[in-house]
């Protein structure tokens, strides 16, 4: 070890708290940034490997429209097609009646087809016993860790809950996984014969197409399938024409890896705002780096004055400077990616939960530790260790020896750059808001949001300044002369104190505008929600996901509800999921006359004219679907229907917050023309005049009892409910708000203690002149407090104009919703409530130190 | 040794310019030991820092050893001091978290001199201070961290030492000392020491006493 860097090393050591908390605040910083990333990739990667256990080998699948696929498909592709290697699946998901929350995947399969599909099921070693499995009514088989988390063994029973509707499995097997990888893929995944998921799943009925070809009598897939496996030969161009060929109209042949992708397309936008997020704690560590970086030079500015006088050359210095920092940095992000896998796996929960909630069933929750996530926030670590050490390093390197023998240099160049700063502040602020106007998708508005925070953070040099000017005379009146010490403290200590204000601003301001943005979003979807809940009852069999429909009520039971007393109208809703190749989206069947059309607000076309063009075959959709498809009104949709592509003329455009994927609204009628009516997903009752809704609800639950499990809600409970899942959705943002806070605190907390330790040997001759301990933390809390509420008014615009950001910009590009803008007072008066109060704290330890330490020993430790 | 001709150098103050070294000129002999006198803001530590190479004139030349310092590059001038200049100042600035050892053998072990240890092993010994070589600065009183600022400035063998009022902290007696010690080491080692000093009882030591005023320098042989 160099002499030079043992020096560094001693002075990292002398000061251990300043040293820990710089560690903790670059630990902070990639903690939160990997976590969120393994998270992520995690959430990905669950998909995949429930993805593989469910598509197996299979090159190609043939997938129908929403009524699904001919089961007599399945012989016929070996007759005219010539595939042998064919597999019939039939999915779903349903609830354990053991554990309500708890939802399994169903797989429906063939056990003589599986063996070059999923030879866990059919392949040799799977242990299957194909008479009980294909004998035994509501047989199933699943992995050893599946039964063991329901405390099953083979011979045991498991109640389900499908579609609301009760079924029995019977476990005939386990499924035997070679790897963890396997084991992952099958769980919370049943297996059984497909006859039986059709059976749960309602399948069993007759062609669902019109065109159908006929039934080949004994086929034992005839009834509908979710799809059809294929292996192709790779690169066969041929074979899938020759597939396609025998396809009736509204089914068709797709690679096998559409699907994964366009689920991740899907889940794209809510991911990046969570990286997003964890990149804004990262860069709040990044000004923490910087002021350690800064203050150890600062400090230090005697023995690097000395060093230069004596001979060591700029370039020694500057890497001296920046060994240290990177010393710091390493051993921050080794602690950081400790911390990062331990924060991930609590938010993998989070961010799956959500996924479950908003896109679809996520089976496996377990974390998955990707090396190339903490490969990133290695270099995130130590990038913005470099990044936050550059400027420091090069100011210690620059300054000539003969002035870094002078105390003050450093101030004076930001003193006297306070103003240059500022004009540069201004000038990438404005590129910032410029770059918001280039349509560069959401990482461009990223990019611009950034440019905003490092305006603002340059401007803070002249910004502290002004507000040392201003308060100084107040502080002198309230406080007499510790007051106007403490306001002039800051103005003399720019360095240090522009950076902590700095720090805690961007913190203060990312939780204005998130939390502004998550106001904003809450009240226009509660708007939203009194603008549609026009019904008094709505009644849907439970969902295993929210948002996502499907699940069919009994006919019979419709129709009684339809007929209870008491009910003015009865709107049926069919909810289907429709994919045209690029993603999934919802189809939503209704009545679409002037009363339902009319519940809509519209962005594009009127009610009129929704309703109007319901007759002549037009559609309308969802903002959502709007942005993300890129139509609007006049323009014509082609959707897959169960009779081959149709087109449809757009209607109108209109508001909707409770899908982010997108909903084309249909009328009843028009979906009759080109699809199967495979059943109805719910039904909204209007009340009669007079009659209490709440009696509505009693007789329709009295009707349901021992038939079908359904959900029957008022509107203020369906309201309720909805507002509860939104903001369960937005749990994940509101802790790494809180992470990204704790990392702006560890931030000020450093800057208040370097700044405080270094005036040490000042504070001791004052003390020595006769200043009292409780006057010297008098003097400290003014100077922190003064910090923090500086700190506080600036949070807010900075944080408006992110909220402005991420409402009018990030939204639109993410989802394409329109949000109204709502800042809530309490909002803002939080923040500033929180800045002084974190900085208040901050000032506690150093406040105690100064006031504490003998005056005598503190001049001598100078 | 020191060649100093029509050196200038002024300081911007604000709005205005202050001329402090209009022309000055010295000349000192290689293995002599000189005194810079001056008052306060005379230019004493400018010249200082001129002859180090820590700073350039605006106007005229130095040159230290047959070496034109003004026509090096900043990092030229930085290994230049390095190698032929010691320092000792008025605070002495010992680097706090290094041993006593460890600053004596600084430079040396920034030049990976194979024989650091033991060359400021022997400087300590001859400074008196062997039996703290392990403490680090602030346990030692003002004479001591002189003395191993002394020896720090020796442990290279420079042409020149440069000494910015070394007793300027010290009492009368402490410093008595210290001057025998800067002194007669350097004398020993056939080197040359230029020192600022507003002690006048300091000059009866000295060979040479260049006497700065007016932004100009005045030699005066001493004794």
């Amino acid at each position: 070890m160099t002499t030079l860097a043992r020096s560094s090393r001693r002075y990292l050591t002398r000061h251990p708290w300043l040293t820990a908390l710089s560690v903790l605040g670059v630990a902070l910083g990639v903690a939160v940034s990997v976590a969120v990333d393994l998270a992520n990739t995690s959430a990905l990667r669950a998909f995949e490997v429930s993805g593989e256990a469910v598509t197996g080998r299979a090159t190609h699948q043939i997938v129908g429209g929403p009524g699904g696929v001919d089961g007599r498909l399945v012989a016929r592709l070996a007759t005219e097609a010539g595939v042998t290697e064919r597999a019939p699946v039939v999915e779903g998901d349903a609830r354990t009646a053991r554990q309500p929350g708890r939802v399994v995947s169903v797989l429906g399969v063939d056990p003589f087809a599986e063996a070059s599909f999923r030879p866990f099921v059919g392949g040799p070693g799977s242990g299957l016993d194909a008479g009980s499995f294909l004998t035994v009514p509501g047989a199933v088989l699943l992995s050893e860790g599946t039964a063991r988390g329901l405390g099953l063994a083979v011979g045991d029973t498991l109640g389900l809950r499908v579609s609301g509707r009760p079924e029995t499995a019977r476990v005939v097997g386990l499924l035997r996984s070679d790897d963890d990888r396997s084991a992952s893929a099958l769980h919370n995944l049943l297996v059984a014969d497909v006859a039986t998921a059709q059976e749960w799943f309602g399948m069993t009925d007759a062609a669902p197409t019109r065109s159908a070809p006929d039934r080949v009598a004994g086929e034992r897939t005839a009834g509908r399938l979710s799809r059809i496996d294929l292996i192709l030969p790779v690169g066969d161009a041929a074979a899938v024409e020759r597939v396609q060929a025998v396809l009736p109209a509204g089914t068709e042949v797709r690679p096998a890896s559409s699907q994964a992708e366009a689920l991740a397309t899907m889940t794209a936008a809510f991911r990046l705002n969570l990286t997003a997020l964890s990149l804004l704690a990262l860069v709040v560590g990044v000004f923490l780096i910087y002021n350690t970086v800064t203050f150890a030079v600062v400090q230090r500015r005697r023995v690097l004055g000395t060093y230069r006088a004596l001979g060591v050359t700029r370039g020694e210095v500057f890497r001296v400077v920046l060994a240290e920092a990177l010393v710091v940095g390493a051993v921050g992000t080794a602690v950081g990616l400790a911390l990062g896998i331990a924060l991930g796996s609590g938010l993998v929960r989070l961010v799956t939960q959500t996924i479950g909630d908003l896109y679809f069933v996520v089976r496996v929750r377990e974390l998955a530790l990707s090396p190339a996530a903490l490969l990133k926030g290695v270099a995130l670590g130590l990038g913005a260790t470099l990044v936050g050490a550059l400027r420091p390093g090069w100011e210690a390197a620059a300054t000539p020896p003969a002035s870094a023998l002078r105390r003050s240099t450093a101030e004076d160049r930001l003193g006297s750059g306070a103003g240059r700063l500022a004009i540069w502040g201004a000038a990438v602020l404005g590129v910032g808001v410029a770059t918001l106007w280039i349509p560069a998708g959401v990482a461009g508005a990223y990019v611009g949001m950034l440019g905003i925070l490092a305006g603002t953070a340059l401007a803070m040099p002249w910004l502290t300044r002004l507000w040392a000017g201003l308060a100084g005379p107040v502080m002198g009146r309230l406080l007499g002369p510790v007051g106007r010490m403490a306001a002039r403290g800051i103005a003399a200590s720019l360095s240090r104190t522009a950076v902590a204000v700095a720090a805690l601003t961007v913190a203060v301001a990312a939780t204005v505008g998130v939390a502004t943005m998550v106001s904003s979003f809450r009240t226009t979807v509660e708007d939203w929600l009194g603008s549609v809940l026009q019904a008094d009852v709505y009644i849907q069999p439970p969902a295993t996901v929210f948002r996502r429909g499907g699940a069919v009520l009994d006919p019979g039971l419709a129709a009684g509800f339809a007929a209870l007393p008491g009910v003015a109208r009865a709107d049926a809703i069919r909810v289907r999921t429709l994919d045209a190749g690029s993603g999934p989206f919802d189809l939503v069947v209704s009545r679409v006359d002037s009363v339902r059309a009319g519940i809509y607000r519209y962005k594009a076309g009127s009610s009129e004219a929704v309703a109007r063009g319901a007759t002549r075959g037009a559609v309308a959709v969802s903002e959502p679907f709007a942005f993300r498809f890129g139509v609007t009104v006049g323009d014509t949709l082609t959707l897959p229907t169960d009779e081959g592509a149709r087109r449809y003329p757009v209607a109108g455009v209109y508001y909707d917050y409770g899908n982010d994927l997108g909903v084309v609204l249909m009328d009843e009628r028009l979906f009759a023309q080109s699809y199967v009516d495979t059943g109805i997903t719910g039904t909204a009752l209007t009340a009669s005049p007079g009659v209490d809704p709440a009696d509505v609800v009693a007789r329709a639950k009295a009707l349901a009892v021992g038939r079908q499990q359904v959900t029957v809600q008022s509107t203020r409970d369906l309201r309720e409910a909805s507002l509860e899942i939104f903001d369960q959705t937005f749990v994940v943002t509101g802790v790494l708000r809180l992470l990204a806070v704790a990392v702006a605190f560890v931030g000020v907390l450093s800057a208040l203690m370097a700044l405080q330790l270094e005036r040490r040997r000042e504070l001791a001759m004052l003390r020595a002149q006769g200043m009292t301990a409780g006057e010297v933390r008098q003097m400290v809390f003014a100077q922190t407090g003064l910090m923090g509420l500086w700190a506080g008014i600036l949070a807010i615009p900075l944080g408006l104009a992110l909220a402005a950001v991420l409402v009018f910009v990030v939204n639109v590009r993410s989802f394409g919703w329109t949000l109204a803008f709502v800042v809530s007072p309490s909002v803002l008066v939080q923040a500033v409530a929180l800045a002084v109060v974190a900085a208040l704290l901050a000032g506690v330890y150093p406040a105690w130190r100064m006031s504490t330490t003998p005056p005598a020993l503190a001049m001598r430790e100078e | 040794m020191i060649d100093v001709r029509d050196v200038r150098k002024h300081y911007r103050e604000g709005e205005a310019q202050r001329e402090v070294l209009r022309g000055a000129e010295m000349t000192m002999a290689r293995g002599t030991v000189g005194a810079l006198v001056g008052r306060s803001g005379a230019g004493k530590s400018t010249l200082l820092n001129l002859i180090s190479g820590i700073d350039r004139p605006d106007g005229g030349t130095v040159a230290v050893d047959g070496v034109e310092i003004g026509g090096l590059s900043e990092r030229d001038r930085t290994l230049f001091r390095r190698r032929r200049i010691g320092f000792v100042f008025q605070f002495y600035n010992l680097v706090p978290t290094l041993t006593v050892a460890e600053n004596v053998r600084f430079l040396l072990d920034l030049e990976r001199a194979p024989d650091a240890a033991d060359r400021a092993a022997a400087l300590l010994d001859e400074v008196e201070l062997a039996d703290r070589a392990e403490a680090f600065p602030d346990r030692l009183s003002g004479g001591e961290q002189q003395r191993v600022a002394i020896a720090r400035a020796l442990a290279h063998d420079p042409a020149l030492v440069l000494a910015d009022e070394p007793t300027g902290d010290l009492d009368a007696r402490t410093g008595g000392r210290i001057l025998d010690l800067l002194e007669r080491l350097t004398r020993e080692r056939g080197r040359s020491l230029l020192m600022v000093t507003h002690d006048e009882s300091t000059l009866s030591r000295v060979d040479t006493v260049f006497r700065l005023a007016d932004g100009t320098v005045t030699t005066e042989r001493a004794g």
